[in-house]
C-alpha cells in the first residue's frame, strides 16, 4: 500500500442514486450520507495525506465541519439506514479525531497503518543505558516507599527523586523533538516521493523513538506519583 | 482484569525476589523491557561452570502482575537445570501455566528474554568456555 494515497478514495457507487459517489462522506450528486469503504484510514477521513505535520486549527475546523454534518440530529427524519451511517461516522469521527490530534499518537497510528508497528511483536530492546536507568530508578523509588512506610527521613530521598524527575523530563522532551525532526523528513520524503527503503529507515528509527518513550513517560508518571503521594 | 489464582499466588508470594552480586563471575545477569508498557524486569543466575547448572536464580521486576508472577515462575523453573535446559523455556510455557490472557503475553515474552538475556551476559563472562561448547555443539 502507497503512503502517499490520500483522500482521493476510489469512487464508489452511492447506494442511495447509483450514481458515483465521489465525495468521501457524502454523495457528489444525490447529496445522501456515505457508506466508508473499508480501507479508509484516519486521515483520508479528514481528506488528508498520510503526513505527519498536521496544523492543529485547520484539523479542528474540518473536525468541527465534519461533526456537524455527520451529526445525527441532521437524520432524525431520514431512513434507518442513514440514521445508522450517521452514527457510525460520527463515532468513527471522533476516534480520528482524538487520534490525530495528539503528535505522538499520530505517528503511532501512522506506523500502525503502514505495518511497521505491530502489537505484541516488539523485538527491538531499548538501550541497556536507558533501562540500567530504569530500573535504578524505579528502586529508588521503591526506598521511598519503605521509607514513608517506616517514617524514616525522606528528604534526600525526595532531593533524588525530584533531580531524577527533571533529568527524565528533558528526556522526554529530547525524545519528542528527535520524534519532530524524523517527523518532517518523513514528509519530505513524501512529498519526493523517495523509495521504499528510506521511508522503512524512518519508519525504523520512530518505532525505536516511540519504545523509548513509553519507558521514559512511565518513569516520569511513578516518579511524579510518589513525589505527590 | 482478573487474574488466575496462579498469578495471584507469585503476586502475592513472589519466589526469589532480590539479587545476586553482578560482578561474581558466575553470575549471569540479565535485564530487559517491554516497550509496550514501559516495564522493567532482571532476572540473576548464578551458574555452576563445571556442571553447568543454575545453582540460584534470583528477579526483580517492575510491572504488572502478570511480570511478576512470570518471572517469580521463570527463577522456580530454571533452579537445578542445566543451562540448556533453561534455554529451552518457551514463553508459551509459562502462558500455559499461569493462564495468562492474550493481552498479557508480552509480560511472559519478557520472561523469556530475561533468562536469555542472563544466559547471554553468563556466557560472556565465560568467553572460552561458551566458544568451546559452541565447537562441541556444531
Ligand atoms: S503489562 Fe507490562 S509487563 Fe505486563
Amino acid at each position: 500500500m502507497s503512503a502517499t494515497r490520500t483522500a482521493s478514495m476510489s469512487p464508489l457507487i452511492c447506494w442511495s442514486c447509483r450514481e458515483r459517489a465521489l465525495g468521501p462522506h457524502f454523495c457528489s450528486n444525490c447529496g445522501k450520507i456515505q457508506q466508508l469503504p473499508r480501507d479508509v484510514d484516519y486521515f483520508a477521513f479528514f481528506g488528508l495525506p498520510r503526513k505527519l505535520w498536521i496544523e492543529g486549527a485547520e484539523l479542528e475546523k474540518k473536525f468541527l465541519q465534519l461533526s456537524w454534518q455527520l451529526h445525527p440530529d441532521n437524520f432524525v427524519h431520514a431512513t434507518e439506514r442513514e440514521k445508522d451511517l450517521s452514527l457510525e461516522r460520527s463515532s468513527q469521527l471522533n476516534d480520528a479525531y482524538r487520534t490525530l490530534r495528539e503528535p505522538v499518537s499520530r505517528v503511532e497510528y501512522l506506523l500502525a497503518i503502514e505495518g511497521a508497528r505491530k502489537e505484541g511483536e516488539q523485538k527491538q530492546q531499548a538501550p541497556p543505558e536507558l533501562l540500567e536507568e530504569v530500573f535504578g530508578l524505579n528502586e529508588s523509588l521503591d526506598e521511598l516507599r519503605e521509607a514513608k512506610a517506616g517514617g524514616g527521613d525522606l528528604s534526600a530521598l525526595k532531593t533524588r527523586l525530584e533531580a531524577a524527575e527533571n533529568n527524565f523530563q528533558e528526556k522526554l522532551a529530547e525524545v519528542d523533538e528527535q520524534l519532530q525532526g524524523i517527523a518532517r523528513e518523513w514528509d519530505a520524503a513524501l512529498d519526493n516521493n523517495v523509495e521504499n527503503v528510506a521511508r522503512n529507515k524512518l519508519m525504523a528509527r520512530m518505532n525505536d523513538l516511540l519504545n523509548r518513550r513509553s519507558y521514559i513517560r512511565n518513569l516520569v508518571r511513578n516518579v511524579a506519583a510518589e513525589l505527590t503521594g | 482484569m482478573a487474574y488466575s489464582d496462579k498469578v495471584v499466588d507469585h503476586y502475592n508470594n513472589p519466589r526469589n525476589v532480590g539479587s545476586l552480586p553482578k560482578d561474581d563471575p558466575n553470575v549471569g545477569t540479565g535485564l530487559v523491557g517491554a516497550p509496550e508498557c514501559g516495564d522493567v524486569m532482571k532476572l540473576q543466575m548464578k551458574i555452576n561452570p563445571e556442571t553447568q547448572v543454575i545453582e540460584e536464580a534470583k528477579f526483580k521486576t517492575f510491572g504488572c502482575g502478570s511480570a511478576i508472577a512470570s518471572s517469580s515462575l521463570a527463577t522456580e523453573w530454571v533452579k537445578g537445570k542445566t543451562v540448556s535446559e533453561a534455554l529451552s523455556i518457551k514463553n508459551t510455557d509459562i502462558v500455559r501455566e499461569l493462564s495468562l490472557p492474550p493481552v498479557k503475553i508480552h509480560c511472559s515474552v519478557l520472561a523469556e528474554d530475561a533468562i536469555k538475556a542472563a544466559i547471554r551476559n553468563w556466557k560472556t563472562k565465560h568467553g572460552v568456555e561458551a566458544a568451546a561448547e559452541e565447537k562441541v555443539a556444531h
